[in-house]
This record gives structure tokens, sequence and C-alpha cells, in this order.
């Protein structure tokens, strides 16, 4: 029995918001919330990473959120699916090229759809998850890791322990 | 034992998971949503399946593993119509196991969890214990087989049934006493270094909580199990009804309200029986 047929049928979300307006955020939560009602595909906002399959990510990616984002990343198991929500998210959008910000999440970590929009409507929300679950049912469950793992960051000096990251076996080893 | 019995044990997670698909189908339709289909927990245990493994230590998976199986003997001691005592003491034993499995990490988080799962226990044990005893004076036994086989005595443990209706929330984690859930304030509590197929057996063993809960209601009717059965789904309506009309209490009002209302209830009716 091929059980990759039940992963689009119980997507569990897990939205992190890295430096974003909250623009976005209502527009998730307005999503979830009765009116356009996402639980309807079984979706639930778990708020957990160790067992979600799709990461929601809003805000152009802050300096400082870009650890968490990894560290995120990098705990969940796999198959995941990672979808940027919002122009910022995508490009960077109004805050494109400045001295604080990432411009975009994938420089940090593979994206699988990317929602355009400021702010993403719902609808919108929730066709680039459906998009995501066709995506996420043909993914194997090999280990996928981050761009970057921290940046320029001297690990170091920063006192991060690299043991501490689920998903960074290989390195590991090294 | 008779093989119905056996059956119903043997697949106590998988239709149990059908209460689960229902209570969401309800609280749906509450909310006016269209909600999940009643198969969901099924098609999320088989998502689950699906995931990599991952493991933070191996105490901690097994601990996980341990709660889920005491919890099934829990479910199989209660069709075998066992002893009330054993099976409260068991379900004890159970939520301890889960309670140390939340200490075995260096997680914050599943340390708040743990507290928090012990507070809820320190909530409704006591009165669960008192309820047996109530249920002792009227029916003059422990054993669920006798007790379902003597005459419905169900007038006389009318305030018995109140205190249930007070700690079935707390004990299938729903509002206003699911300080210990508390999903996304705390991220998960208890249940949060579980991921992919070791966290379907915490997600099973909700399910296997529910049968637990209930079937405390039904004994409560005696031999008269038409009459269970409506007390059952009468306290699955009201129960999902106050879910969704409250909101979540502090821990300590928790422990305040269901210790003290509880415990004054199932008093008032020992007293009554006794008298």
């Amino acid at each position: 029995m091929s059980l990759k047929k039940y992963r689009k049928k119980s997507p569990w979300i897990l939205h992190y918001n890295c430096g974003s307006c909250n623009g976005c955020d209502i527009e998730i939560l307005a999503a979830l919330a009765p009116k356009y009602d996402l639980e309807r595909f079984g979706i639930l906002n778990n708020g957990n990473p160790k067992q979600s399959d799709i990461f929601l990510v809003t805000g152009p990616l802050t300096y400082r959120s870009r650890e968490r984002l990894v560290e995120l990343y990098t705990q969940m198991p796999e198959p995941k699916v990672v979808v940027a929500v919002g122009s910022c998210t995508c490009t960077g959008g109004v805050f494109n090229d400045m001295y604080n910000v990432e411009n975009g999440i994938d420089k940090y970590i593979p994206v699988d759809v990317y929602i355009p929009g400021c702010a993403a409507s719902p609808e919108l929300i929730i066709d680039g998850v459906v998009k995501g679950l066709e995506i996420l049912e043909q993914k194997t469950k090999e280990i996928e890791k981050p761009k970057k793992l921290l940046g320029e960051l001297d690990e170091s000096k920063a006192s991060i322990d690299r043991t501490k990251f689920a998903g960074n076996i290989d390195d590991r080893k090294n | 034992m008779n093989t119905i019995t056996f059956f119903l044990i043997l697949f106590a997670p998988v239709y149990a998971a059908f209460f689960e698909g229902a209570q969401r189908v309800l609280k749906a339709k509450m909310q006016r949503r269209i909600g999940p289909p009643l198969m969901q927990p099924i098609f999320d245990m088989y998502k689950l399946m699906d995931k990599r493994a991952l493991i933070v230590n191996k105490t901690h998976t097994l601990l996980g593993l341990f709660y889920f199986v005491t919890l099934w003997c829990v479910v199989g001691l209660i069709y075998m119509g066992f002893n009330l005592l054993y099976i409260i003491f068991l379900h004890l034993l159970s939520s301890i196991i889960l309670i140390l499995a939340g200490f075995s990490v260096k997680s914050i988080f599943s340390h708040l969890g743990s507290n928090r799962k012990l507070l809820s226990i320190v909530a409704y044990e006591p009165v669960l214990l008192l309820v047996c005893i109530a249920i002792y004076l009227v029916y003059g036994s422990f054993e669920i087989s006798e007790i379902l086989n003597s005459p419905s005595h169900f007038l006389s443990l009318l305030f018995v049934y109140f205190a249930l209706l007070l700690i079935i929330p707390s004990i299938t984690k729903l509002s206003p006493f699911d300080a210990p859930k508390a999903h996304q304030e705390i991220v998960g509590g208890i249940e949060i270094e579980f991921g992919s197929i070791f966290y379907e057996f915490l997600y099973a063993a909700k399910f296997l909580e529910m049968i637990f809960a209930y079937s405390f209601v039904y004994i409560l009717a005696g031999s008269n199990h038409l009459l269970g059965t409506i007390l059952v789904l009468f306290t699955f309506l009201f129960v999902n009804l106050v879910d969704n009309s409250t909101a979540r209490i502090k821990i300590n009002h928790m422990v305040k309200i269901v210790l003290g209302l509880g415990v004054i209830l199932v008093s008032i009716n020992i007293l009554g029986s006794v008298l």
C-alpha cells in the first residue's frame, strides 16, 4: 500500500514570521478561520516543526531571524515543502536592499512555492498551499539541507553547537 | 473473554479515531464550517507513518511508546469488566510515564508541558477516585462487569455525573480546562519533542483517553444500556458545546475549580448515599 497519497490529505502547517509587517500573517489566520476554512482539506496550524509538513514563511528575512529560519527548517522531518507568502518573502519587496534585510528567504532555504501579493490574499494562500501539496506528493524522504547554514556568522564565537541541529548529520561526521 | 471483546480491544485505536473525527466535524458544524472528513485522524496517522523518523533520545521515545501501550491496557481492562480501582491506577501510571517522557529531554517547553500535565492530574485524579467510591456505595461493587449487570441507579448518582461533566474536558484536554494542551502558546507542551511515527502513538493515545473518560459515564447507568448510550451521546454534545463557547482558563484556576467543585459535588453524593 502506498502511503504517498495520504500526504496531501493531512498537511500540517508551521507558520513562521521572519520580520513581516503582520499583513500576511493576518491573511494566513483569515484562511484558517471559519470563512475560508482550511481545515476542510485536513490542514492544521500545528506550530511545532517536528510534526509539520508545510513551512509557511512570511516577511523579508531580517538579519536576526535567519538563524531561527534555518533552525526551524532543519527540525522539520522530510518530506517537507516551503511556501514563501508575500512579496517580501519572495524578493524582499519594499524592504529590498535595506541594510538589515536579506532580500527573500531563498538565499537560505530552498523554496517550493512563491505566493506574490502585498499582502497575499487568503485565496492566493489557499491556491499556493494546494500547489505545495502537489509538490509534497512527489517528494522523497531524502534529507533536504538548507543552502547556507548560518550565513557569515562565526559559529565558534556565537557559541552555536552544531550537534543540536536535527537535519545536519553529514556535517557532524566531518 | 469472548471473541467480540477481543476484537473490540484489538481495534480500539482504529475505531476510537472516528470519535476524534466526529468531534472535529461536530466542532466545525457548530462554527458553521464544512470541517474535515470523518476519516481525518486516520489520514493523519497514515501521513505520520510516511515521515522520516526523528528521535531526540531513546528513553523519550520508549516512554512515549509505553504510555500508549499502558493506555491500551487500560481500555482492554475496561472492556473485560475489571476492577475500577485497578483501571484508575493503571491510567495514572500511564500519565506518569508520559510526564517522565516530557522530563527526559532538555527542551524547556517539554518540561513546562510536563508540569502542566502534573497539575491537571492533581486536579482531576482525586475527583475520579471519589467517583469510584460513590459508584461502589450505590452499586456495591468495584467490578465493572458486576456494575453493568445490576439494575440502574442513575438518579442516586446524579451529582457524580455532574462531577464527571466537569472533569471530562480536563481528561480529554478540551477547553476551558485544556491548559496542559495550550498548543500555540507553549508549542504543544508535553508532545513537542515527538516527531513523525513516534508522535503517532501519542496521537492515538488521545483517542484511547476519550474511551477511558466516556466509559465512566456509561457505567453510571448500570444495566440500562440505552440510558448509558444516551448519556454518552449527550455528554459528547455538551462537552463539545462548552469547548466551543468558552476560552481557556489559567492553570491555577483550573486546579481550584476542578478540584474544589468536583470534590464538593461527589462528596454530596457520597454523603447522600451513606446517610
